[in-house]
């Protein structure tokens, strides 16, 4: 056994390039390799967006900050979100005209596969390992491995008794263990999705339980907290929040009755937060979701 | 450890010698057994080999003042060997004799040490700053070498960023009241980032440099400032991604520093990852933990460097409620002799000492900064002794 000499290594990271400069300014180059990077957030905030948007930018070439390799997208919430990807793709097609002539598809270079349950996901990083041993001859170049959504995966197939809870935690381990040795020996970046729960535990005495900078995670108004618990904030590496709320602007005059509320300018705001990650401190950053795809609002 | 008080002589013995000294085989019958034995030990405690000893003992030569004025061709003659031998037992014997008078009671049996002797060591104990005063002030002054320490929280406390400080500041040169060390880090979960280290490290050689200039204005006010690409150098970093490769990892730890002497710390980034998953047989967890856990006490002790293990934390079910409780389980708790739990207040971080055979329990603030771990930023002394 011999120590890895640091100073040997590139003395920065690999990042993936969310595909915005502002997005990657706030996350200290985007999504970094080696190591698993976990999106949080209710649905309809975002999260599937961010996790197809890097499918692409992960083709991007090395100038470009992207990864010049091929992704995989895990899905385990159905269906595959079709229509958005292609979306994307136009979009991802016509900001980078050159390097996406026709002869090159980029969905060539995405490959998909659903997993059922959380056994299925297992088997599939099992057999994915000789696969990525061989990348020519199995055309398995990848560098980027989305899983869409893990909370999906243990939803339903265990109870909420001790034993099945050991289980599943056990499980965790197992498929983080996995994602991690994958990600060490081929310089994979890993982005997984998680869904919330509400949190119903009282102000006191829970600040033991407080896992990460924000005291309480927000959206839409709810208090919620990251699905599958204490046990798995253990496995991921960096967890990255998505939170939405709205606001009202453009009116200044707070006298305003109740019933004139249908002229009152609603927007909503989107933000990214840092709830904890090895490298970055604590910060937010307004973002949005267009057509294009996703990307930040400069403060 | 075992203290031996049985062979450790004490003035009186030494008194003997020396009216024994010159008459190697006269032996005081109004000696009292106890330090008779400790005299016939003495030979076969000197590092000489058993055939070296084996003719000294049956030449009559038991006591190292037996040999220290006896000419080395007549010892040549009696033993039978050749004189470049003889000198060499000679040597070894008078190197003996003074660690034997100097330390009044030095190392007696291999490892034993006497309970004096380990409080004037642990006076001496060199310790690592956390760069966070408050920490370092519940801890008697940071983390002390020679000893295992065990650092738990939930994920996003810090324990990764302590880590990292601790591989930085054993680097700091003892001009500075460091350690001028090295460091050994285990990651086992791929959390160590080389912008943070860099980040810390900087840090760390700004605040050097401010140091020099504060304290030690004109002798050498423009010292060259230490690149933190050199702290990065001296951490071995190693990246195991199995149990079994963290066994063998720790059980090669012992070969690595032997080589490696000027490593002051290691750390295992964390202990506990690869341990959390795939164990249905829980006692066979139990005992490569425990085995792990001496390997490592043996590790710090031996070779006088800190060992830090960080530890995640787990909701453990008892009395009807749920509470937080460092992973791995009761017979752990027994692997490290300092146990620091580090947890939310509010919106501040704090660090407690759950465990330590020498260090009262307190309660301290931290912060983690762009430069790394440092004092909480509001002022006010908040150190709980409890």
């Amino acid at each position: 056994m011999r120590p890895d000499n640091l100073l040997l290594r590139p003395t920065h990271t690999q990042y993936c390039t969310l595909g915005c400069p502002i997005l990657d300014a706030f996350l200290g180059g985007g999504i970094p390799c080696n190591s698993i990077t976990e999106l949080v957030s209710e649905s309809g905030c975002g999260k599937t967006q961010l996790a197809l948007q890097l499918l692409f930018t992960a083709q991007l070439p090395l100038h470009l900050n992207g990864l010049s390799a091929s992704s995989l997208y895990l899905y385990s919430e159905f269906p595959f979100p079709n229509r958005r990807f292609t979306q994307l793709l136009e979009s991802f097609r016509l900001s980078h005209p050159i390097l996406f002539a026709s002869s090159r598809d980029p969905r060539d270079y995405i490959f998909t596969r659903d997993c059922q349950t959380a056994h299925d996901l297992f088997d599939v990083l099992l057999q994915l390992e000789s696969r990525l041993e061989k990348p020519k001859e199995t055309r398995l170049d990848i560098k980027l491995i989305v899983i869409d959504s893990i909370a999906a995966l243990f939803r339903s197939e265990f109870e909420n008794n001790p034993r099945d809870l050991k289980r599943r935690s056990s499980l965790f381990f197992k498929i983080s263990s996995i994602l991690k040795s994958h990600a060490r020996r081929f310089g994979i970046a890993i982005v997984l999705t998680n869904q919330v729960v509400d949190s119903m535990e009282d102000n006191e005495g829970s600040s033991g339980i407080r896992v990460g900078n924000l005291e309480w995670l927000y959206t839409s108004g709810r208090r919620v907290c990251p699905a599958l618990g204490l046990s798995w904030a253990n496995c991921v590496n960096s967890r990255l929040f998505l939170s939405r709320y709205e606001v009202t602007d453009g009116v200044e005059n707070d006298s305003l009755d109740a019933g004139y509320s249908g002229f009152v300018n609603r927007r909503k705001m989107r933000e990214l937060h840092v709830v904890f990650a090895p490298h970055l401190p604590y910060s937010s950053c307004e973002f949005v979701i267009t057509r294009e795809g996703v990307s930040g609002v400069a403060k | 450890m075992v203290t031996d008080l049985l062979y450790n002589p004490g003035p009186n013995t030494i008194h003997g010698i020396s009216r024994l000294r010159g008459g190697g085989k006269i032996e005081s019958q109004r000696e009292p057994v106890r330090s008779r034995r400790a005299r016939e030990m003495e030979v076969l405690r000197l590092p000489l080999s058993a055939s070296q000893k084996g003719r000294l003992i049956s030449a009559g030569y038991t006591s190292i003042a037996s040999l220290s004025s006896i000419s080395p061709s007549q010892l040549a003659l009696e033993l039978k060997i050749s004189e470049t031998e003889v000198l060499e037992i000679l040597k070894t014997a008078s190197d003996g004799s003074r660690l034997e008078s100097t330390g009044s009671s030095r190392t007696i049996v291999h490892g034993a040490q006497s309970a004096w002797d380990m409080l004037q060591e642990e006076e001496t104990l060199v310790r690592i700053t956390t760069s966070c005063a408050d920490l370092d002030y519940i801890l008697g002054g940071g983390i002390s070498c020679k000893e295992v320490t065990e650092i738990g929280g939930v994920p996003g406390i810090g324990k990764t960023q302590l880590g990292i400080q601790l591989a930085v500041n054993v680097q700091i040169p003892s001009d500075y009241g460091g350690l001028g060390g090295k460091a050994v880090y285990i990651d086992t979960e791929g959390s160590f980032m080389v912008e943070r280290a860099l980040q810390i490290a900087e840090a760390c050689s700004d605040d050097m440099v401010e140091y020099s200039c504060l304290y030690r204005k004109g002798s050498q006010a423009c010292e060259v400032k230490r690149q933190p690409k050199d702290f990065l150098e001296n951490i071995f970093y190693f990246r195991v991604c199995s149990y079994t490769e963290q066994i063998a990892l720790i059980n090669y730890l012992e070969k690595f520093i032997t080589e490696h002497k000027d490593v002051k710390v290691v750390i295992i980034d964390s202990v506990t990852f690869h341990f959390r998953q795939d164990f249905d047989d829980m006692a066979l967890r139990t005992r490569l933990l425990s085995g792990m856990a001496l390997k490592l006490m043996k590790l710090a002790r031996n070779f006088g460097v800190a060992v830090v293990l960080l530890n995640q934390v787990t909701t453990k079910y008892s009395d009807g409620s749920f509470h937080l409780a460092l992973a791995l389980g009761d017979s752990w708790s027994h692997a490290s002799t300092n146990r620091i739990i580090l947890h939310w207040n509010g919106n501040e971080r704090y660090a407690y000492i759950d465990k330590s055979p020498s260090l009262r329990s307190a309660s301290a603030p931290y912060s983690v900064t762009a430069k790394g771990i440092r004092n909480s930023a509001s002022n006010n002394k908040r150190i709980k002794h409890t």
